[in-house]
């Protein structure tokens, strides 16, 4: 993870979210690695005070490790790359949150995510939380971020308390805990545990130094004995980071607050398609209060949570559904949007069930990775979560079309699509619609995306996602579009030749490719400059002579999208750096917008040509950001997928 | 003397009657065989070879040899006369290139096959070119090699690269006409037509469900089901093509595959259950507005790619087509400061 490109990406991030002075200590963590803090403080050249209140604040958000060691009694501090790349993705998984839960739960999303981890307590008392709040701006961390996160994360335990005691008991707000279940049921957030703040590798050794240090575990010899510390340890990690909420939250396999997608099915996956672009103004189109939320589902457990009880983000479940959208947008260029819908359902219910994208840290090389399948879904579930006035017929057409078809009046009725909207009465419409939908997910497990998989558990069918494969399928893509829009269409096909069959020579490929010699040189002469095809010389005798040497050309997609992912992570860095220089541009402009008096009120003191200004350097700003969160797609599909 | 040699003449005209009339021209006959025509008296070995030594003297066997053994085959009557007529080098180089059949050989390989010197060999192809007895061809997998072969021979698909290839080029436009009926014939086989009375339910169901409206004039088209067992086949497509008159020779089966598997890898078609079966993915009516679309945006390719694959976000960023990516680095000489493709390309993303 920690290159040049990756690092300098972090960096970037954490001044944008934080300001420099964090971005100074995680350098400098990033550039040797684990510190004590004498080292540390030696290497940054800041002063104690800044040092502890940086440090701190940056555990608060995850942003370093720390870890004392027993043996030497010193605690070393690490960066946390993983959780400064995840500063990028946190508008998207807003977005995210809002189109699945509502705006309150987005709000409250952010509040977690600003706070980087916080208990129930402290959420209760946020006033852009509570219930009847006019509406301010929040939680628009675009603003706040400069001045408040110093004194946030330094001292908010005692605001908490302070606040807590004349305020919380007496009002407390209604929906925050709701919300905060359905959250927490989703796995959007999960529990903070002591483990979560060592990195993965001082907990993975710590277990293995408890293990091993056992009595029966001593006992063991050899490789029984290495075996069992390397399960044992395994258990302990999961056990120590495990952090699940959702256990006893789930209802039927469902997480709570989930009944809401039935009345906007459509609204929403519409509203989904759009907004994937749009990052940096999340906070600009606060509507009015009125989520969907529907006043019952209080009713049903209003129970609040433990108020003890400290939250985070749990980026890997966010992970799992945001590579369902991606999914659903792969499923979109082949499917009609019947299917899609009921896809939307299958991929949902599978993500309630799905802990993270995959069970390895690094993504397997292609070729050797097993195949790792979703929990399988019974058809009967999908039936059941399929919005009932979806209309299912008339998308796929008949299994054996007549010729004569085209003289009846309804040829859809004897195929096996063939029900009409109006027999819904009917006793049979039940097993029919369970057929339909049958019939719709056939369709998508069709070559050549693979999008679903049947299979039989006891008689009954589920349906199930091979994730490896359609990982893979993304990856694929994403490289196409990159070598397509740079090297034409001829280069795709030699691209996909090459990948299909290996390692090939000239003359084979044109073969196979059909393409004139000159343009397949021509093409392969660039992309080898642009790496993403290389050539082996084979040779026939010990001389190495090149005439007497075979040349096989190869496409290698691990290697091409490792380079890739480097290049995207700097082009996003280039984009925040460009964001930065234009802000260094309009320096003096920006500065009068941001007076503490000017801001909110700039229709009163801005003249109607600042505006203006102010409108395009808004839009700038959001189509750069928006960009990194298209790049940031990209680096998702590539490393997180 | 002469008696016995009129006699070895005499038996030697029978047993080449006889190989003729039992034999189909291409057996390769041991010496059993000969044996066994009962031709020679007493089957007497040293008479059968001096028979057959005579006959491969005329021209009439030639003398070849198979797992140590040694064995014949007959010549024509005619290229038996041809030869006869020629030199012995003539005689030697024809009958190296003979031996290659419809492959053809390649001249360094003919020289040091017969061990002729260089100037005699030029010679000697140079008369039997004359004679009209031998051709020179073009080798698809070595353009730059003089290759020769017998004038009655038609170059086999090795040497000539298939149907594709016309005088040893790839025909590229013979390619696209074909390619492109071929993906139009396998689309309007695997999508299903909604006939005319239909197709205005159709229409309210996809506006329903947010999809752009389908004006009333254009076709709707529906995929067929999982399992749907109709979808074409290579012979029904190598059928539909010879049928069609677009093509001047008639395509064989193999040639068909081999443009059928081209589509694939352009991501046009799929193939089902191995090869069985080919399926369009997209519907006749796309396929048309592509190929209608196609000559007025070849010369900008921009256009067209983006209309193809989606975009995504390297591809967008003025950096995924910056030509000095590479050596950027801020502060550097290329830096996102002094970057040229940023404003362009943000004053276009604004459209101010």
């Amino acid at each position: 993870m920690t290159t040049q490109c990756s690092s300098e990406l972090c960096m970037l991030l954490i001044e944008d979210n934080f300001g420099e002075l964090f971005a100074r200590i995680f350098t400098v963590l990033q550039r040797y690695e684990r510190l004590t803090l004498p080292r540390l403080k030696f290497y940054s050249r800041l002063t104690d005070r800044q040092l502890n209140n940086g440090i701190s604040a940056m555990i608060q958000h995850h942003l370093v490790y720390h870890f004392t060691s027993v043996e030497e009694n010193n605690t070393y501090y690490e960066a946390n790359p993983q959780a400064a790349y995840y500063l990028v993705r946190s508008g998207k998984i807003l977005q995210h949150v809002d189109n699945r839960l509502g705006e309150y739960a987005a709000k409250v999303m952010e509040a977690i995510m600003f706070l980087g981890h916080t208990s129930i307590t402290h959420l209760e008392t946020l006033p852009q939380l509570q219930p009847n709040q006019p509406l301010t701006n929040g939680v628009n961390y675009d603003e706040e971020r400069p001045e408040t996160n110093g004194e946030t994360n330094g001292d908010h335990e005692e605001e908490a308390s302070e606040t807590n005691g004349d305020h919380a008991v007496s009002q407390k707000p209604a929906r925050l805990h709701p919300t905060l279940k359905s959250l927490a049921s989703h796995g959007y957030i999960h529990r903070v545990r002591e483990g979560h703040f060592q990195s993965p590798n001082d907990n993975w050794l710590d277990c293995n130094r408890i293990v091993s240090s056992r009595p029966d575990v001593k006992a063991m010899k050899g490789k029984q004995q290495q075996a069992e510390i390397e399960e044992k340890s395994k258990n302990m990690v999961k056990e120590r980071t495990e952090g699940d909420l959702s256990r006893g939250l789930m209802f039927n396999g469902l997480p709570q607050g989930v009944k809401r997608m039935f009345g906007g099915a459509s609204g929403s996956t519409n509203a989904q398609k759009g907004t994937n672009d749009v990052n940096g103004d999340h906070a600009e189109d606060e509507e009015d209060e009125g989520n969907d939320w529907s006043e019952d589902e209080d009713g049903i457990d209003s129970a609040p949570m433990d108020s003890n009880l400290i939250v985070r983000v749990n980026y890997e479940k966010l992970d799992v559904a945001l590579r369902n959208t991606q999914i659903l947008e792969l499923a979109r260029q082949c499917a009609p949007p019947v299917s899609l819908e009921i896809y939307d359902c299958l991929l949902r219910r599978i993500e309630y069930q799905t802990p993270r994208c995959r069970d390895t840290y690094e993504i397997p090389r292609e070729g050797e990775e097993g195949e790792q399948y979703s929990a399988p879904i019974q058809l009967s579930a999908i039936v059941n979560d399929v919005d009932p006035n979806l209309d299912l017929t008339g998308c796929i057409g008949p299994m054996n079309p007549t010729p004569t078809s085209n003289r009846r009046k309804r040829p859809l009725d004897d195929g096996t699509n063939g029900v009409n909207g109006d027999d819904h009465e009917d006793e049979s419409t039940e097993v029919n619609r369970a057929y339909q939908i049958d019939q719709h997910l056939s369709y998508l497990s069709q070559a050549p995306f693979n999008l679903t998989t049947k299979h039989n558990i006891g008689g009954l069918d589920t349906w199930r996602i091979a994730f490896r494969g359609i990982a893979r399928k993304l990856r694929h893509l994403e490289l196409e579009r990159m070598i397509e829009s740079r090297y034409g269409d001829v280069a795709l096909r030699v691209i996909r030749v090459l990948h299909a069959k290996g390692r090939l020579d000239e003359k084979r490929l044109q073969e196979i490719s059909l393409l004139p010699f000159k343009d397949l040189r021509q093409t392969l002469a660039s992309m080898q400059t642009g790496g993403f095809v290389d050539l082996q010389e084979v040779p026939r005798d010990a001389q190495r002579q090149p005439s007497k040497t075979i040349y096989l050309w190869y496409y290698d997609p691990d290697r091409v999208c490792s380079s890739i992912l480097e290049d995207t992570y700097k082009a996003m860095s280039r984009c925040l750096q460009r964001i930065k220089f234009e802000r260094e541009r309009e320096k003096d402009f920006l500065e009068k917008t941001e007076r503490t008096d000017v801001k909110g009120h700039e229709e009163e003191f801005l003249s109607e040509a600042e505006l203006e200004h102010l409108r395009n350097w808004k839009a700038k700003e959001a189509l750069l950001l928006a960009e990194v969160s298209r790049l940031d797609d990209m680096v998702a599909v590539f490393r997180d997928y | 003397m002469a008696s016995a040699g009129s006699q070895v003449a005499e038996l030697a005209s029978k047993l080449y009657d006889a190989c003729v009339n039992e034999f189909d021209p291409d057996h390769l006959f041991y010496q059993n065989d000969f044996l066994n025509l009962k031709i020679i008296p007493k089957n007497d070995v040293a008479l059968l070879l001096q028979c057959a030594q005579s006959l491969v003297d005329q021209n009439l066997f030639r003398l070849l040899q198979k797992d140590g053994k040694l064995t014949w085959r007959l010549i024509d009557r005619e290229d038996a006369e041809k030869l006869r007529n020629l030199t012995p080098d003539e005689a030697m180089v024809y009958n190296v290139i003979h031996s290659t059949g419809r492959t053809g050989i390649w001249v360094r390989h003919i020289g040091s096959r017969t061990n002729l010197h260089k100037s005699i060999l030029d010679r000697c192809l140079k008369s039997l070119e004359g004679k009209n007895y031998i051709k020179s061809l073009h080798n698809v997998k070595y353009p730059s090699r003089k290759m020769y072969m017998l004038a009655g021979l038609a170059p086999s698909e090795e040497v000539t690269g298939g149907a594709w290839f016309t005088d040893g080029v790839l025909d590229a436009n013979f390619i696209n006409t074909v390619a492109g009926f071929i993906e139009f014939t396998v689309s309007k086989m695997s999508w299903y037509e909604v006939p005319a009375s239909e197709s205005g339910r159709n229409k309210r169901i996809k506006t329903a469900s947010g999809k752009a409206d389908v004006k009333s004039d254009e076709k709707t088209y529906l995929p067929y089901p999982h399992g749907y067992k109709g979808y074409p086949n290579v012979e029904m497509i190598t059928s539909a093509v010879n049928s069609s008159g677009i093509t001047p020779v008639r395509l064989g089966e193999e040639s068909v595959v081999q443009l059928m598997e081209m589509l694939c890898y352009d991501n046009k078609l799929v193939s089902l259950g191995a090869g069985e079966f080919y399926r369009s993915l997209q519907s006749p009516s796309v396929i048309q507005a592509n190929q209608k679309r196609k000559p007025p945006t070849e010369g900008d390719d921009l256009a067209v790619v983006n209309k193809h694959l989606v975009k995504n976000g390297m591809t967008e960023a003025p950096c995924g087509q910056c030509p000095v990516f590479r050596l950027c680095s801020p502060g550097g000489a290329v830096s996102p400061e002094t970057c040229e493709y940023f404003d362009p390309w943000l004053s276009n993303g604004l459209g101010f």
